[in-house]
Parts: C-alpha cells; sequence; structure tokens
C-alpha cells in the first residue's frame, strides 16, 4: 500500500473504508434485489472497483462536480449520495432520488455536485469540461471530476474533451478506470495501448498509470492533480487499473474473462487490502472494522425499509419535470 | 299541387328500376305512407311508399324499366290540371320533390373532374370532411350532391349548393340559425317555413316546444368554449393553491383618514394609489413578519431579507400578477412608477415572464368595486396574500362619542402551514398601525 | 421603428442578454474576434470579452457537450454550430443529455442553453450544409424549438429563448441573414408558443416558419390577383406549438397548405399536417396539402438546387390544386 507520502489521519482511513463497505454492501443488496425481481432494468455494478471512486472523491468538496457511468453507485456514494434515496431510486419509487424516472444509471444530486450517473458511455466526458468551464468562468475554485471506463477513451467525446480541457486549462480531473473490458470485449482487443495515460501526451495534459485498488494510491494522486487545478495549472488524466468482480451488468456471468484472470483480481480485492493495513498499522481492531460493518447494514436495513414503504410514483407524473414549464399530454385510458 | 312520382334511386348505383305492380289503381286515394308500387332492381325488390298524400291522377309506367328519377304517375287532387304535366312528362324532372333535383354541375376549368359519377367511386361517397359535417347539419344526401373538388371530391360548397338549390325549404337555414338548433337540440328539418330558417325561427320553434324554460323571455343556452391558454393556467394554479395550502383568512377594518390625507398632501407633487400605498406599506411590515413573506419547500421554510409584491391585475382574458421586486427597498415614488408600468404591460399584453415571477406575497384590490370582504386564495408558492376592499364611510363608536370615519377591510388569507393565527393578526395589527399612522413610514 | 437585418436582430438579443447577466457566455467555432462565419457574433468579442465570447476547437461534440455541463451548473450558455448539418456530431449532448437531464433526475436538474442553428439551402452550399433538419429536434421531448422569421422575431424569440429555464434549439435561416426588416425601438420578449398571423385570408391558411414566411407572403400576393385569399401563419415556436392558431385559421378558411423547406419525407410538416388531419378533421374541406423540399440531398447547381427546394411557384400550384370555388 502507498500512503507513505502522505500521512493520512486515522480517521480519513477509516472514513475511506466505511464509504468503501458502504458501496460494496449497497451493491451486495442490489444484486440480491435484482434477482428476486424487486429490482427491475439495467444494473451494472461496481464491485472490486471501490477504491478509486472512495479514493478519489475523498479529495473532493460538496461544492465540487463529478460525472459518473453507467456503474455510477459507487461514485455517487463516495461523493456522498444518500442511500435511502438511491435505493428508492433502484425501486422505482416516487421517493427515489429522481422520483422513479431515472433509475440506477440515472441518479444525480445537484448539491452534492453529481452532474448525474450517465446511460451514455462517454457522454460524461464532455459535461465534466462543461461543469470545469463554468467554475473557471465564474471564477471560484471549483474542479469538476470525470469518471469513465478504459472503453470510453475510444470515443470522440474523450478525445475533444481532451483537448477542450487543455487548451482552456480547465480544472478538470479526467478519472479513466481501467476495468480492462469494455462490455465483453477486452482492452488488448478494443486499443492497442495498454496505458490509457499515454493518450494525455497529444493533448500536453499530465498523465499517469496507478494501482487502482489502492485506495491511498489513488487518493494521492487525485490529490496532487486537484490542487494543479484549482491553482489554474488546467487538467489531468489518471489512469487506474482496477477490476469489476461481476459482469458487466446483473445477469452477465462474464464468461469472456480467464479463470485465473478472475481469481487474481480477487486476491487483490481493494477492502480485505485496506483491512489488513489497517489492522497492521493498529488504526483499527478487528472489533472495530466488524462495527464498521454493522454500522454500515444498518444504514442499508433504513435504505431498504425506506425504499419498500414507499409509493411507485403516480402515473400522472410521468409527463412532469420534460420542461421547467410545460406540462406534456397525459394518456387517458 | 299536382306532382310527378319518380322512379327513385334505391342505391348509390342503381341508374334505371322495373316496376313490377302498381298497388294503387288511378282515381284512389293515397295518404301519405301508402305503399304504391314494387320495384325490382338487380339485387332486390322494394316497396315504395307515397310521399304525400292525394288522387293518383295517372300513372305513366304500368310496367317495366325505367331511369332514376324519371316519372312514373301523377299526383294530386281530385279536380286538378294536369296537362302541364302530362305534357311535359317525357323530360327530366326540373324542381320538384326532394330526391328529384341534381345540383348543375360547375366544373371550373381548372379543376378536372376525373370520375364519371362525381364524388363516387366504387360506391363510395368521397366528400371532405366539412361537406360531411355541413350535409349533416343541413340534412343533405350527399348520395345526391355532385362534387365538384379534386377527383369529384364532394366539398362543402357543393352541399351548400345542393341545399340551396333543393326544393326542400326545411333545411334551408342560417348557419348561426343551424349553431342555435344545435345549442338548443333542435332538429332543424321539423321546422316549417317557406323561406330560409333563421336564428330567431330555431327559438321560437324551441319557446312553442319548451314554454316553460322559456317563460322568461330567452331560452336557456349552454355554449361550450374552451379555455384559453391564460384561462388554463389560472384555473389550474387555483387548484392547486387550494389543495396544497391550509388557509385561513382574517379580516380587520382600519382607519383610512391619514392614508386620505396623505394622498392629499402629495396630489400636486405625485399621484399616489392605494394599492401603491399599500404595496409600500405591507413590504416595510413584511420585513418584519418574515414568516408571511416565506414559502414552503420540502419540510423548509424559505425565509426571505427581500421583498417582493405581486400585484394582482383583472384583464379581460383573466388575471395576471406582476411582481414589484425589491418593494421594500424602494421609495414610494418608484413603488408607484413601477406598479403603474407593469399594470401598463399587462394590459398591452407586453409582461415578460421574468415580470410576473419571484414574487413573495400579493395584494389584490377589489375596492373599486366595493368589496367589503373576500377570501382570496394564495399565489402560489407564496404564503399570504393580502385582499383590499372598499373604504366606507363607516359610523363609529369612540370616547362615547359616534363620528363617521373611512373604514377599509382588509381580508388576509395566509396558509396555516407556515403561518400561525397570532403571528398573522399580529402581523395585521402592524399594518393596521401603519396605514392609521402613515408617518412612521418615515422612521 | 428602424430597419436591421435578421442577423442584427440576433446580436442585438445576445448583446442585451448579456449585458443584463453575466452568465451568458458565448462559444463556438469563429465566434470570436471573426465575428461568426455569419457575422452574428460581430462586435460581441470586442465589447464582452474573450471569456464571455469564447472561439473553440472545430468540435461541435464538445461545444454542445461543454454547453451542457455549463448550463447544468449555473451557466447560460449560447453555443453556435456554423451549420445545422454538423448537429450530427452534438447530437448526444442535445438529445441524450440536455434534453434528457431535467427528466431523467426528477427534475432537479435544469440545463438552460440556447442552440443556435443555421438552418436551410439557396446558396450552394451543397449537400452538407444546406439542409433543414428540424424534424430532428423538434422530435425530442425536452427541447424547445424556435426559427424566426424577421429581425424583429429573431430579437425578441432570441430574449426569450436566453431566459428560458430548458434546452432551445434556436433555427437561424442562412438566406435570411441579411434581409432587412422594421424593428421597433423596443423590442419585448415574444412568448414560445405563440404564432403570428402575417396576413389574413378567408379561403386557404399557409401554414409556415422561417424563409418560407416569405414565399407564403409572395405567393399569397399572387393568389389574391386570382380571387383567392390566402391566410399565412408563421408558427415562429416550433414547439411549444401554438395550436390554437392553427384551430383559429383551419376553422375559418377550411384548407391548410403547410410549408416548410426540409424534406417532405418524415418532416415536421407531417407533424403539423397530421395534428390538423386528427383535431380538425370536421373543419376539413380538402386533403392537408404539404410542400417542402424533394426527397433528395440538397443539389449543388443553381438549377438543380432551386428545383429540389419549394419556391413561390410550388405553394400557388398547391393551392390551386386544392380545388377552391371561385
Amino acid at each position: 500500500m502507498s500512503g507513505k507520502a502522505l500521512s493520512i489521519p486515522k480517521e480519513l482511513v477509516l472514513e475511506m473504508y466505511k464509504k468503501m463497505q458502504r458501496i460494496r454492501k449497497f451493491e451486495e443488496t442490489a444484486a440480491t434485489f435484482f434477482a428476486e425481481g424487486k429490482i427491475p432494468g439495467f444494473v451494472h455494478l461496481y464491485i472490486g472497483e471501490e477504491a478509486v471512486a472512495v479514493g478519489a472523491c475523498a479529495n473532493l468538496r460538496d461544492d465540487d462536480f463529478i460525472t459518473s457511468t453507467h456503474r455510477g453507485h459507487g461514485h455517487i456514494v463516495a461523493k456522498g449520495g444518500n442511500l435511502k434515496l438511491m435505493m428508492a431510486e433502484l425501486f422505482g419509487k416516487e421517493s427515489g432520488y429522481c422520483k422513479g424516472k431515472g433509475g440506477s444509471m440515472h441518479i444525480a444530486d445537484a448539491e452534492l455536485g453529481i452532474l448525474g450517473a450517465n446511460g451514455i458511455v462517454g457522454a460524461g466526458h464532455n459535461i465534466a469540461v462543461g461543469a470545469g468551464w463554468s467554475a473557471q468562468y465564474r471564477g471560484t475554485d471549483q474542479v469538476s471530476v470525470c469518471f469513465f471506463g478504459d472503453a470510453s477513451t475510444n470515443i470522440s467525446s474523450f478525445h475533444e474533451a481532451m483537448n477542450l480541457a487543455s487548451v482552456w486549462k480547465l480544472p478538470v480531473i479526467f478519472v479513466c478506470e481501467n476495468n480492462l473490458y469494455g462490455i465483453s470485449v477486452s482492452q488488448e482487443r478494443h486499443q492497442a495501448i495498454k496505458d490509457i495515460s499515454l493518450r494525455a501526451a497529444g493533448y500536453g495534459i499530465p498523465s499517469l498509470t496507478a494501482d487502482g485498488n489502492d485506495v491511498f494510491a489513488v487518493y494521492e494522486h487525485v490529490n496532487t492533480a486537484i490542487e494543479r487545478a484549482r491553482a489554474g495549472g488546467g487538467p489531468s488524466l489518471l489512469e487506474f487499473k482496477t477490476y469489476r468482480h461481476r459482469g458487466h451488468f446483473e445477469g452477465d456471468t462474464a464468461a469472456y474473462r480467464p479463470e485465473e484472470e478472475v481469481e487474481e483480481w480477487l486476491k487483490k480485492d481493494p477492502i480485505p487490502r485496506l483491512e489488513r493495513y489497517m489492522l497492521d498499522k493498529k488504526i483499527a481492531d478487528e472489533k472495530r472494522i466488524s462495527e464498521i460493518c454493522s454500522e454500515v447494514e444498518a444504514e442499508i436495513r433504513e435504505a431498504l425499509d425506506f425504499a419498500s414503504g414507499s409509493q411507485v410514483p403516480e402515473i400522472g407524473t410521468s409527463v412532469l419535470n420534460i420542461y421547467s414549464d410545460l406540462v406534456e399530454e397525459a394518456r387517458v385510458r | 299541387m299536382a306532382e310527378f312520382i319518380v322512379m327513385p334511386k334505391l342505391g348509390l348505383t342503381m341508374t334505371e328500376g322495373t316496376i313490377s305492380n302498381w298497388r294503387k289503381a288511378e282515381g284512389e286515394h293515397i295518404e301519405q305512407g301508402d305503399i304504391l308500387f314494387d320495384v325490382e332492381t338487380d339485387k332486390l325488390s322494394n316497396e315504395i311508399e307515397a310521399k304525400v298524400s292525394g288522387m293518383l291522377r295517372k300513372i305513366l309506367v304500368q310496367e317495366g324499366e325505367i331511369e332514376v328519377f324519371r316519372p312514373v304517375a301523377i299526383i294530386g287532387s281530385q279536380d286538378e290540371d294536369i296537362s302541364a304535366l302530362l305534357s311535359g312528362e317525357g323530360g327530366n324532372v326540373q324542381g320538384g320533390t326532394d330526391e328529384e333535383v341534381l345540383p348543375e354541375a360547375t366544373e371550373p376549368a381548372d379543376t378536372p373532374v376525373i370520375s364519371d359519377e362525381a364524388g363516387k367511386v366504387d360506391g363510395r361517397i368521397i366528400a371532405s370532411p366539412l361537406a360531411k359535417k355541413t350535409a349533416g347539419h343541413l340534412a343533405v344526401d350527399l348520395a345526391l350532391v355532385q362534387g365538384t373538388g379534386p377527383g369529384g371530391r364532394i366539398i362543402e360548397a357543393d352541399v351548400q349548393q345542393a341545399a340551396d338549390t333543393k326544393g326542400d325549404k326545411k333545411t334551408k337555414a342560417s348557419p348561426t340559425a343551424v349553431k342555435t338548433a344545435a345549442a338548443l337540440g333542435v332538429d332543424i328539418s321539423g321546422i316549417q317555413k317557406d323561406g330560409r330558417i333563421m336564428k330567431t325561427d330555431v327559438q321560437s320553434y324551441y319557446a312553442n316546444a319548451h314554454p316553460a324554460e322559456v317563460a322568461n323571455g330567452t331560452a336557456d343556452e349552454a355554449r361550450r368554449v374552451p379555455m384559453n391558454a391564460m384561462r388554463k393556467v389560472i384555473a389550474r394554479r387555483m387548484l392547486e393553491s387550494q389543495r396544497i395550502s391550509p388557509t385561513v383568512t382574517y379580516n380587520m377594518k382600519v382607519d383610512t383618514t391619514n392614508l386620505a390625507l396623505l394622498r392629499e398632501q402629495l396630489k400636486d407633487i405625485y399621484k399616489v394609489t392605494y394599492t401603491d400605498l399599500l404595496v409600500k406599506i405591507a413590504a416595510k411590515v413584511l420585513i418584519e413578519y418574515p414568516l408571511l413573506n416565506c414559502s414552503i419547500e420540502n419540510d423548509e421554510l424559505v425565509l426571505r431579507n427581500y421583498v417582493n409584491i405581486g400585484v394582482a391585475v383583472g384583464l379581460d382574458e383573466g388575471l395576471v400578477v406582476p411582481v414589484v421586486r425589491h418593494a421594500d427597498r424602494k421609495g414610494l415614488r418608484e413603488v408607484s412608477e413601477e406598479v403603474q408600468e407593469l399594470v401598463a404591460k399587462a394590459r398591452n399584453n407586453g409582461l415578460a415572464p421574468s415580470d410576473m415571477s419571484g414574487g413573495t406575497f400579493t395584494i389584490t384590490n377589489l375596492g373599486m368595486y366595493g368589496m367589503e370582504s373576500f377570501t382570496p386564495i394564495i399565489n402560489q408558492p407564496e404564503v399570504a396574500i393580502l385582499g383590499v376592499n372598499a373604504i366606507i364611510e363607516t359610523p363609529v363608536a369612540a370616547n362615547g362619542q359616534v363620528t363617521v370615519k373611512p373604514l377599509m377591510n382588509l381580508s388576509l388569507t395566509a396558509d396555516h402551514r407556515a403561518v400561525d393565527g397570532a403571528v398573522a393578526a399580529a402581523f395585521m395589527q402592524k399594518l393596521k398601525k401603519y396605514i392609521e399612522k402613515p408617518a412612521l413610514l418615515l422612521l | 421603428m428602424r430597419k436591421m437585418t435578421y442577423g442584427e436582430g440576433i446580436r442585438e438579443a445576445l448583446r442585451i442578454k448579456m449585458q443584463e447577466d453575466p452568465n451568458v457566455v458565448l462559444l463556438g467555432e469563429d465566434v470570436g474576434p471573426y465575428g461568426g462565419t455569419f457575422g452574428v457574433t460581430k462586435g460581441l468579442w470586442e465589447e464582452f470579452g474573450e471569456q464571455r465570447v469564447r472561439d473553440t476547437p472545430i468540435s461541435e461534440g464538445i461545444i454542445v457537450g461543454a454547453s451542457v455541463g455549463a448550463a447544468a451548473t449555473g451557466l447560460r450558455p449560447v453555443p453556435e454550430l456554423m451549420f445545422m448539418d454538423f448537429l450530427t456530431f452534438g447530437m448526444d449532448g442535445l438529445v441524450n443529455q440536455a434534453a434528457k437531464m431535467r427528466y431523467m433526475f426528477g427534475g432537479k436538474i435544469s440545463v438552460p442553453m440556447v442552440l443556435r442553428l443555421p438552418t436551410g439551402g439557396g446558396m450552394n452550399a451543397g449537400a452538407q450544409h444546406s439542409q433543414s433538419l428540424e424534424a430532428w429536434v423538434t422530435h425530442i421531448p425536452g427541447l424547445k424549438v424556435v426559427f424566426p422569421s424577421n429581425a424583429e422575431d429573431a430579437w425578441g424569440l432570441m430574449l426569450t429563448a436566453i431566459e428560458d429555464d430548458n434546452p432551445v434549439c434556436y433555427l437561424e435561416s442562412k438566406a435570411l441573414y441579411s434581409r432587412k426588416s422594421e424593428v421597433p425601438d423596443h423590442v419585448a420578449p415574444i412568448p414560445f408558443g405563440l404564432a403570428k398571423v402575417k396576413r389574413e385570408g378567408s379561403d386557404v391558411s399557409i401554414i409556415t416558419y422561417g424563409k418560407q414566411v416569405h414565399d407564403a407572403l409572395t405567393a399569397a400576393e399572387q393568389l389574391a390577383q386570382e380571387g383567392i385569399e390566402a391566410e399565412v401563419i408563421d408558427l415562429r415556436s416550433l414547439y411549444p406549438l401554438d395550436k390554437e392558431a392553427i384551430r383559429a385559421t383551419v376553422a375559418k378558411t377550411h384548407r391548410a397548405v403547410v410549408v416548410t423547406e426540409e424534406v417532405k419525407r418524415g418532416g415536421y410538416g407531417g407533424e403539423l399536417s397530421a395534428m390538423i388531419s386528427e383535431e380538425l378533421f370536421d373543419e376539413l374541406d380538402a386533403p392537408v396539402v404539404r410542400i417542402g423540399a424533394l426527397n433528395t440531398p440538397v443539389p449543388y447547381a443553381t438549377n438543380l438546387e432551386a428545383a429540389v427546394l419549394p419556391n413561390v411557384a410550388d405553394i400557388v400550384n398547391g393551392i390551386k390544386g386544392m380545388g377552391l370555388k371561385k
């Protein structure tokens, strides 16, 4: 584990651990309820990649922006998202983040600067750049963190976004979660480079590749990039190698991945890894760790109770919120 | 008057019919509805009824085939001279009973009629939707109308022409008469009149049929008029306000003697209205009572350090509420000029959306209509609205003496979610204090 | 009153809103010192500076996409795409992001941006610089779409567009940029969804917008010589649509002609035509007639382009073919 360069306070370590557990347990619960048919639609789980979202967002203020992806639960939880509202949204309830109109792929929280999970691969790049531009224009020191996967670096938006962020020196941190697959297509089959950080050179952007399962490494590198951005030094591209434990979405058995590869990565699971570190460094003992887990489980239960106790949206709301001031015609049945 | 009985057209494609049997003999008296003769077509056999009563004077075609609309007999009174009809019997009938007449085909040179049987394709009548609707109103049989539209389509003008030229006078009616008939539920064909049926004919027909309902002169009339856009917005917002807000309306009379004096003193320099004064005073008091100037969002009260007062302006087509921004920070004159400008814009339909948004409190004045009390509806998302009533000279007892004072009733509706009775009452008291001693505004 | 070009009308509205609200910013290809390919933003860079009038790389995806991000975080960007044809590269930002965000996020995020889209042919610009693609954007719930036909409307609609809290596609007719028309001293914002009767008539209604308003008026004058009085409706705002105005005119004349410059197949004219047929069936004395471009790309050669795009004679002939009795 890295973490030597920065002396990360013990409380922050515990907080990061709790957030990683929160993502893990939230998603394990979501997976169970998806399997039982209580959560419909597409559910893309982040399990295995928690260190990236948590390490990155630990550097952010509430008024900083993030853009997320279809695999968004982790980013939203890490940025401080409300578990109850998230769970209710997954259940398609009126009390959910988006009143049941968004679902797993479309959760946003403007007050926390979460500009949305996004069902379109590559769409977040442009939005993050726009938010960074907005911060620069308004003269604040807010930054904009753009989370995206390896496969989205082949889309034009990645290149347009990197170019504009660079030429306008925008406070944008491009955080690539390289989980080695674009759905079923492995990185070596979708691009001819191994390290996506290489792509930054073409835009004159500083970049690096690091271990995405090491929460401290993520924290440190993002910290440096954010400091640079806040000071007007422009964007960075940080590539973190990581791995999703589950399929692309629930229901995908991920048979396209070699067993040995999966086993190897499971050994690198960021959560046990952080636990070992905390025990080793006496940041927490077994009892404290199990207390944290119980606290998180209680939060998840509360979120579940909230979601299952909430009403489904009224049908009439389907025609609301399309515009600020117009209501579309409803269907009379 | 004697007239022809003709071979009727019994189907869209029928061009001729065969008389197989007469049921009546010449000289026999016939009642309307009696069966006269049997007709066979290539598909079926039909009994033909008499359309009018009278004596069957002459059978022109005993048996056999004959083209449609050709005369087959003459009906009339016993002694009538029918020689004129007899001499013309071979020709096409011009002007007679209602099925006989085809309008003259008027084909514009640049509109070729493709089908030789205009308006009809494979037996289906081709008519525009409007022509069909009009035919329904005017009781015109489209099968008998010659279409002059593209491809021989029957258009509305064709129907009008058919209605105008056909002998059936019953269905000649002015458009207004048709509308009136529809509104009153009158079957226009039931009205007997030689000339064109006018609206008054329909009304008197209805009056005869429904004497009780029109005892007071005019018939009940209910029209359905679609709400205009503004009306819809008002309807929706008022309903929503009533649904969201538990309201209480508080009434209090205030003495406007000093307010009138103030106006009088300012008159030569600048004319202010009571509304202007009340906007200014309310703004001043609202700063002290932020609960009446707040709104409710998700279990939170949004309290403000500024006051934007909406002034309700009635228009012919509805109601708009332009907003005087930061009324608390503006002088009386500035407020007054802004109110004037907004009202003028409202009347000229020139209000921008931004002129009508952001209000934190509303004042609605019905005083000019002599209103003494009413319960205004809150303009959401505000929580209170002040209704202003007429100033009325009222005898008031004070210190054992009765004097007459100009009193004005104020009707405050407040949302009980945010504003409790005591708060509303305190606000009203303060308002009263300022109105009765407007010099306080200077402090 | 004064005379002003269509392009100047747009510019004046931009200037006023930029003066009023520091959050209004312009961006696009060559909108800065160059003043825009069609000169619409001329002088604004000098007046408001580099930060408010930003030249972008030739990069339509990010022009639209960054505007979405900026709009969602407090700015009111007015991006310009040099030609509406280039919207193909900006489609995701507009359709999947701007139009959807408010809805997907349960009403919690607003995207107040005005996407300027120079539209239409008639200048030998060929197949990739001449299209009228209003059907693409009117089809998308969450977008508002306006298309002025003259300087005053260009000004008034732009004021409203910038004040609007929703993404607005502001279509501009390239052929009209230098056309002058009377503009009052004070131009008020023109509410969306409010059509304008440009000419009254009793026999047939021409329902149109943008450049075709002028063709329709010319056609109406020609028809008047033959005793046919056409009413000309300038929709101005395609969505929200002033259905009341359409109802009123069709109930008056009982004949509707929809004139658009777009390719007829799958066009917005079809939507207008369908709306009239569905909602005003019993008012119609003739089928709705659509006049539009042929179902071809826009060709280059002058005579070919003229053959493909609709013109005044097409409108006149279309109306004459409706079988008016005169």
